[in-house]
Order: structure tokens, then sequence, then C-alpha cells
């Protein structure tokens, strides 16, 4: 392997956010800054950079001091200190950096395991790099690969399913109660923070109406305005209150704001339609009795805390499954890497040919019946396909032989001969163009 | 082997391997295995119907006097009210229930001995379109309620308690879902019954010319139609849901099996299958 992948960075668990923002590199061109010049080492870059990580993946020729290199070149262009960034990021090359790479890519190592905005981060890190010109063939592969895997992942483990925030669990069993959300009206008793968030998971989840109880009614109506909620008279609370499927509770209150014999009072006036309480405030809004009503639940924040625990387990237990895809893709990806040098793509190239050309021998010598057991006729049919097969492969391979000898075009060619006449047997992707789905060239 | 054993035998196949698909189904998590399970039920319906259709055009009135016909009638009934609630409510769990109950009840009726139980010809029709017909589907409505009961209680003993909610229970329809089952079988299952009673005293008048002769089964059906309309009452006016109908279905559906083969094969009584 003449192609030497290294991978630096920094994340949540190496570095303080402050040191995360100031070696933050968002919009960086390496190409126009000069990381990627000749001599530099450096052929192929890409940066992901989010709130919880900064990574440079970097692909070049095999060189001593080529990490120090981009070290020094992105502390310089942060205006930091390069011994301030060693001493927070992390280092990893070749196949260990493809493995992380995967790894990030599947969020396996995110701060909130399994959390799916690290793919789309990705995705766009990588479309920059393309627009900026500094990817190339290893790192087209890698990052294509790199969606794929984290696809297999979602598609085979259970990594990304259960609520893993406490909005989310309170909308997930919700669910469980009314089952569909879209004839369910929720109701926010004070307006904070986390009943805002709680009420966006609902609005997105589809419930139909959202009614905003707040002390102080202008930010009530303010918060209404922004959610196309209806603000309403913190007076009229319980009055109101019978119209809502979904409570979420947030005051500021010391003393509990609702009572068992309030909400008694009304599933009456509901006629016993189910009611789902979330409290989060703390201390509590809502009296615990309420859950011994029938046909009311009543979730506090520690009851989803709860929740969110036992689903983040379940997801540590995925996280290990989908470690073993991670390090499957990983070694696949290894196999490939190793072909892009000439020797074996020749190999494969030329046992390619002599496959198709002994398909098509066995096939001759069925047509030509009692002619065939003439020991003469198959040794001569036998060197002819043989011969053809070899030479048709002659231009092609001599092509790729003086390409190879030029430094940077080499690996292109071989990557090109490589998937023209498929030596790695890869299924065409589900959305190639339709004439990639045509049967391989030796098949019959 | 004639037609009609080897054509309950393929039902029987079918209703059993419509059962083991959605248990599987269910166990996988796998779609496809659902859409098997459906379809070898509703082939099994159909040769199920064809079955019932052979058998009146041999016995005509007299298959409406036998044992074995009305337990296949039933376990026919039993698959029509799964499929049509599955069809309203999307709620493929129900063929869990329905299904097994169909089978056990079919085989029943395929096993029991035909009994003859001679009835004036010129009541065959009332007899079997309002008390016959109506009874069996509010019974039917009934044991999809009743099953639905058990899984509402036990999927809301674990919301309000706050347990973990893992393995099949992730995979249970909403309690709302399951309390809409209930609210069917009360809804629709009560007038029917009530037509099946009436017209059961009905036809009592007619031929014996007393409307209720303290018959072990017809107190039964009287303390099951007492408690129906408590039901169908509490749910109407009182705005009962989810939990304590859910018992009740439970308990009426009970007495109903209970009332159905207890007291139809053990005790003396005009609707005995006893020989």
């Amino acid at each position: 392997m003449n192609q030497s992948i290294c991978l630096l960075g920094l994340n949540h668990r190496t570095a303080p956010v402050e040191v995360r923002e100031r070696y933050a590199l968002p919009d960086v061109d390496p190409r126009e800054q000069g990381l990627i010049a000749p001599g530099s080492g450096v052929k192929e870059t890409m940066i992901l950079s989010t709130c919880n990580r900064v990574e440079f993946l970097s692909v070049g020729r095999e060189k001593p001091g080529m990490a120090l290199e981009i070290l020094r070149f992105w502390a310089e262009f942060c205006g930091g200190d390069v011994h301030e960034l060693q001493a927070h990021t992390y280092q990893y090359n070749n196949l260990d950096a493809v493995s992380h790479l995967f790894s990030v890519a599947s969020s396996l190592d995110s701060m909130v395991l399994g959390e799916p905005q690290i793919l789309g981060q990705l995705k766009q890190a990588y479309r920059r790099s393309v627009k900026q010109g500094t990817s190339g063939v290893v790192l087209n592969r890698l990052l294509h690969k790199s969606f794929s895997v984290a696809k297999r992942v979602r598609t085979e483990t259970r990594v990304a399913s259960n609520a893993v925030s406490i909005s989310f669990a309170a909308v997930e069993l919700a669910k469980r109660i009314f089952g569909d959300l879209s004839n369910q009206t929720a109701m926010l008793v004070g307006a904070g923070e986390m009943a805002e968030l709680a009420a966006t998971h609902l609005l997105s989840a589809g419930v139909k109406r959202l009614l905003i109880a707040n002390r102080t009614h202008a930010r009530g109506c303010e918060l209404a305005s922004r959610i196309q909620g209806e603000a309403v008279l913190f007076a009229e609370l319980f009055e109101r209150m019978a119209e809502a499927d979904i409570i979420i509770s947030s005051t500021g209150a010391t003393q509990t704001v609702i009572q068992r014999r309030d909400v008694q009072a009304i599933m009456k006036r509901r006629r016993n339609r189910p009611m789902f309480f979330i409290d989060i405030a703390v201390p509590r809004d809502i009296d615990p009795d309420v859950n011994n009503l029938d046909n009311t639940y009543l979730y506090d924040i520690d009851d989803l805390k709860e929740v969110v625990e036992e689903n983040l387990s379940q997801r540590k237990t995925e996280a290990a499954k989908a470690m073993v895809i991670v390090q499957e893709e990983t070694e696949k990806f290894a196999c490939w890497l190793r072909s892009l040098d000439l020797k074996p793509t020749i190999l494969d190239l030329l046992a390619s040919g002599e496959r198709i050309a002994r398909k098509e021998l066995k096939k001759t010598l069925r047509r030509l019946g009692p002619k065939a057991d003439d020991p003469q006729v198959r040794e001569a049919l036998e060197t002819l396909v043989l011969s053809l097969g070899h030479k048709l492969y002659h231009q092609p391979l001599d092509f790729l032989k003086r390409r190879a000898r030029e430094e940077d075009a080499g690996t292109r060619y071989i990557d090109i001969t490589r998937r023209m006449f498929n030596l790695d047997n890869e299924p065409p992707a589900p959305d190639a163009h339709p004439d990639r789905r045509q049967p391989k060239p030796d098949e019959d | 082997m004639n037609l009609t054993e080897t054509l309950e035998l393929i039902v029987l196949v079918l209703y059993f391997l419509g059962a083991v698909l959605h248990i599987l189904a269910m166990l996988v998590r796998g779609p496809l295995l659902r859409y098997g399970g459906q379809a070898a039920t509703l082939l099994g319906f159909g040769l199920h119907t064809v079955d019932i259709g052979l058998y009146v055009h041999r016995y005509e009135a007299v298959a409406l006097g036998q044992g074995p016909f009305y337990f296949s009638l039933l376990a026919w009934t039993l698959i029509i009210v799964s499929l049509v609630l599955n069809w309203r409510l999307r709620m493929h769990f129900l063929a869990l229930t329905a299904l097994p109950l169909a089978l056990i009840i079919y085989s029943f009726a395929t096993t029991l001995p035909t009994v003859e139980v001679v009835l004036p010809e010129s009541f065959m029709g009332l007899w079997f379109g309002l008390h016959i017909g109506t009874l069996f589907f509010s019974i039917c409505l009934l044991a999809m309620a009743a099953s639905s009961g058990v899984v509402y209680l036990f999927l809301e003993n674990k919301i309000k308690g706050k347990a973990k909610i893992t393995g099949l229970s992730k995979d249970l329809p909403s309690l709302s879902l399951f309390d809409q089952v209930n609210a069917w079988a009360v809804n629709l299952g009560f007038p029917l019954f009530t037509v099946g009673l009436l017209s059961g005293f009905l036809w009592a008048h007619f031929t014996w010319e007393r409307f209720f002769s303290w018959d072990p089964k017809e107190v039964a059906a009287i303390i099951v139609w007492l408690l129906f309309a408590f039901l169908f009452h509490q749910r109407l006016v009182n705005g009962w849901r989810g939990r304590k109908p859910a018992k009740l279905a439970i308990w009426i559906f009970a007495l109903s099996l209970v009332s159905m083969l207890g007291i139809n094969f053990f005790l003396e009584t005009h609707h005995s299958f006893q020989p």
C-alpha cells in the first residue's frame, strides 16, 4: 500500500468545549491554504467540524512527519499552539483511521450514541471537500463506504432505535397510550425550555393542537406565536385542561400546581378520555397520586430519565454488534486499498479474463458434441480462448503500467480499471444508473 | 377420505398455518410472515365458507340441528369478526387470538358426534338468522374484547408502573386501540346479543308456548345479558374506558364460555349437545 491514511482529531472526550471552539475548522480550504501542494505529501483531505468534534482526514504518500505537518498547519490556521493542539488530539493511521471513520459515521463515537445528525454532518463535510477538489480516489471510496457502513449499522442493529432524550421519550410514551397523535391536543403548563423542546417533538410527531398556559401571559403568547400554539390564561388553566390529552408541566412553582382532585374533576368532564401528564419541573408540579386515577398516566423527570437510561444501555449492547460490522467493513476496505497497487490488479484482471475464457470454452465444447472428445480439438480450442483472454488485456495493462509510473495518475487509473471490470465483485448501489444493474461480464 | 373431510382438513391446516405465521411474525417482527399468515387465513376462511355451504346444501334443515355445524359456524364467525376488526382498526394482533381459538373450535366441530335436534321447519330461518347468528356474532366480538382486555391490562400495568417496555411488548398497539376493540364489542355486541336473546324467547314461545323455562342455559344467558347491559350502560352513559370495561369484558366472555361448553355438554338443558 503506497497510500497512507491519517486521521487527526479532537472530540468531546479529549478536548473541552473552548478548545473545540478554538480549533474548529468550518470553512477552511486546504488547497487554497497550500496544504495540498507539490511536495507537501498530502494528496487528499477532508475536514469534519461539528460542535463535538474536529477531524482532519488526510491521504498522502507514506512519509514520516506528515501528521506533524498537518498539526502545524491546523494550529497556525487557527492561531493556536501546536503543543496545546497535540495535547488534545488523537491520531489514527491507515486501517485504524478507516475503522474510526466508520464508527463516527455510524454514530458509535458520538456523545449520544446512535444519534443520526453526525451522518448528515459527515456528508456535508465530504461534499465540501469534493467542491474544493481536495478529495481523490481513496477519500471518495472511503467516504462512500462510510455512508454505506452507517446504513448497514442502522438496518442490522437497533443502535439508533429507542428514545434517548427526555422529550423524545415523552413522545414515545404518548404514542404508546394514544397511538396516532394526529387527533391529540397537548398543553404546556409553564413555558420553560425543556417544555418547549418536548412540545416541538410533539408537534413534529403530528399533535393536532398545542395550548400554552403560562403565569406571564405575554411570554405564553410569544411562545405560542413562535411554535404555532394557542396561548391560554393561567387563570383558566383547569377550565382549558379538559381539552388537552397530553400535559407537559414545567412551572417554577415551589409546590404542586395540579392536584388529584383537579384531575378527577377534569376526567369526569372528559368522560374518562385518557390523559398523559409529563411533569418535568423540579420541584414537581403534579401530585404523584394523579397516576393512581383511572386512565391517567403521570411521568416525572426521574421516570423519564430511567426510560432514557434504559434505552441508552440497550443502545450500548447494540453498539457492540455494530462494532463487528465496522470491523468487517474495515477488512473489506483494506482489501480494496491493497488492490490499488498495480500487481494485484494485473493478476485480478488476467484471472477475470481466464475465468470468462474457460466459461465460454465449456459452452463451446458442449455444443460441439462428440467432436469435443478429440484431445487435439480440445487443446487447440483451450489455447485459443486462453490466449485471447490474456491478449485482449495486453493494451489496457500496458496503459496501466505506464500510468502507474506517473505519481498521481496511477492510483486513479487502477481504481477506474477495477471498477470498469468489476474486479471487486461489488453489487451496484441501489440508486445506481440502470446500466450498472446489468449482469456482470462473466455471467451467462 | 371424502370431499368434506378433505376440505375440513385443508381448512384446519390453513388456520394452523395462519396462526403459526402470525405468531412467528410477532416474534421475529417480519411483515412478510404476517402477509403469509393473512393469506393462509383468507384462503382458509374461503374454503371454510364453501364447507359450510356444502353442509347446508347436503343436510338442509337438518344441518341446523347438528352440534358440529354450530361449532363450525362459531369458528367461521370468529374469523370474520377478527377480519372485520382488523380491517377497521388495523389491528393484526387480533389474529393471534382469533386463529388459535377458531382452530380449536373447528377441530372440535370436526370430531364431535352428530346429534340431531328435531326442529319445526317453519321456524328454521328465523331461528338461524336471529338467535344463532346474532348471538354468535356478539360472542365472537366478546372474545376479541376479552383478548384485547387481557393485553390492555398487561400493557397498562407496565405503563402505570413505569416498567421497562421491552421485547414483544414494544410491538404491541397503543392502549387506545385495545380500548377501541372493547368499544366495538360493546356497541355492536350488546344490541346483537339482545336481539339473539329475544328471538330465542320468541321461538320458545311459538314452539313450547312459554317464553322462559328456567333452563340453566337460559338463566346463564340472562346473567350474561345483565352484565353486558351494565357494561353497555357504563360505557355509554358514564363514559367507562380502559381498565374497567376490559376487566368486565373478560368476565362476560368467560361466563359465555362456561355457558356454551359447560352447560351445553354437562347439564340437562334443551340446548344440550349430549346424545
